[in-house]
């Protein structure tokens, strides 16, 4: 199979699923109707609605976290390249890699002594 | 047919996987049980929770069920049993749970509700704990099958798994499968008992079983891709090669659960500091050690 049959496959796939989800939504659909009742759609938050807008609640503490995460996110993309033609490459793979990871692996110890890596 | 099969194995998987959660948490075996709920939620109200996101509520369990069934689809069960042999097959793999994420902040973010919020920007945080330790173990797997292909690393087994090759890589890849799944002591986005369900808080009726059913699949969707990445895929012994992934998956998923069954959940920022002071660098050590006996070993 070549590659684009495999990616219409999984395409179908995906369709499919939706398709099967949406019968089930439309066979729950035609047991009743839902019952306009007042208080009913109120999110769960002890009965009342909430003052502020929600998103105000939660405050992303991590973000130390996620700027190292995004550096580290970034080197991943050419680890796979690397890994598949690591064997024949042999020790000059190795080198490259080490080097550039070494490198990685300072900034995430630098980080970690500036207070990064800690719920701010 | 190949597709018929491997849907077929994973929802069979998916309903035991069911009965055995029931059994462990009730004590009684009622293979049945998980069908009837399912059918229950067909006779239930589905409600619009007030003033919401209505393209993020929709989207998230039907896109929570596609990544976990895109996943499966690109794992082995059996020599030719595979939807489609990609030749990025591992990098899929990861490609397709990236949006675990996205399913889980829509979820969060779609019914406008305080609880729902709180846990969907949780497993925000959570990515950025478990991210690295699902790729970087992958990597050493690749490094040892000299391939992306999911075939070519079973393949790459057949003298010796790799949970015994790189056993450091399988403990890092199964906790941070785990994390994925937000299965037990990682249950951060859901909660129950503390976030009241979190991003399940406001999904009722068929909806909700869209999202059960989509956390269920995600678990074996896991839980193949480490039996194909560490335990052999469908090498064994006697039994066809089908019932050996099938027996290996389910005892990944068994003892994913159990290992929740018996550990309290972890708190959000021991969990960062956990994967980034510890979990990296063994990470990083792992790929260096397989790195090292690839090239003394030959």
């Amino acid at each position: 199979m070549s590659a684009t049959q495999q990616y219409l496959l999984l395409l179908g796939l995906m369709l499919g699923t939706v398709g099967v989800v949406l019968c089930l939504y439309g066979l729950a659909r035609s047991m009743g109707p839902t019952h306009g009742e007042p208080g009913k759609d109120v999110p769960a938050s002890a009965g009342v609605l909430s003052r502020d807008p929600v998103w105000g609640r939660y405050h992303a503490r991590y973000y130390g976290y996620a700027l190292l995460f995004l550096a580290f996110d970034m080197e991943m993309a050419y680890m796979y390249p690397w890994a598949v033609v690591y064997k024949q490459e042999g020790l000059v793979a190795l080198l490259d890699m080490g080097v550039f990871l070494a490198i990685l692996f300072l900034g995430l110890l630098y980080g970690w002594s500036q207070g990064a890596l800690r719920r701010q | 047919m190949t597709i018929a099969a491997v849907l077929l194995a994973l929802m069979v998987s998916a309903w035991l996987l069911a009965v055995i959660e029931a059994w462990l948490s009730t004590g009684r075996l009622r293979p049945v049980a998980p069908l009837l709920a399912g059918l229950s939620h067909l006779g239930r109200e589905s409600l619009l929770p007030r003033k919401p996101d209505r393209l993020f509520f929709e989207t998230a369990p039907v896109l929570l069920l596609v990544v976990a069934v895109l996943g499966a689809a690109v794992l082995p069960l059996a020599p030719g049993l595979v939807i489609a042999d990609l030749a990025t097959g591992a990098l899929f793999v990861n490609a397709a749970l990236a949006y675990v994420l996205v399913a889980l902040i829509m979820a969060g973010w779609g019914p406008n509700g305080a609880y729902a919020m709180v846990g969907g920007w949780r497993f925000l945080g959570q990515l950025i704990a478990y991210a690295m330790l699902i790729v970087m173990p992958i990597t050493a797997v690749a490094m040892r099958a000299e391939s992306l292909l999911n075939t070519a690393i079973v393949a790459s087994q057949a003298s010796l798994w790799n949970i015994v090759y790189q056993p450091l890589g399988f403990v890092l890849f199964f906790i941070a499968a785990m994390a994925l799944a937000f299965r037990a002591p990682f249950d951060l986005p859901t909660a129950p008992g503390e976030l009241a369900g979190g991003v399940d808080a406001e999904y009722t009726g068929m909806r909700l079983a869209v999202l059960r059913l989509a956390r269920l699949v995600l678990v074996i969707t896991l839980a193949t891709a480490t039996t194909v990445f560490y335990l052999g895929g469908w090498h064994g012994p006697l039994l066809p090669p089908w019932a050996w992934s099938l027996i290996k998956t389910l005892t990944v998923a068994v003892s994913m659960l159990l290992a929740g069954h018996y550990l309290p959940r972890i708190r959000e920022a021991d969990l960062l500091s956990w994967c980034w002071k510890l979990g990296i660098p063994l990470a990083l050590l792992n790929i260096l050690i397989v790195g090292l006996m690839i090239l003394v070993v030959p």
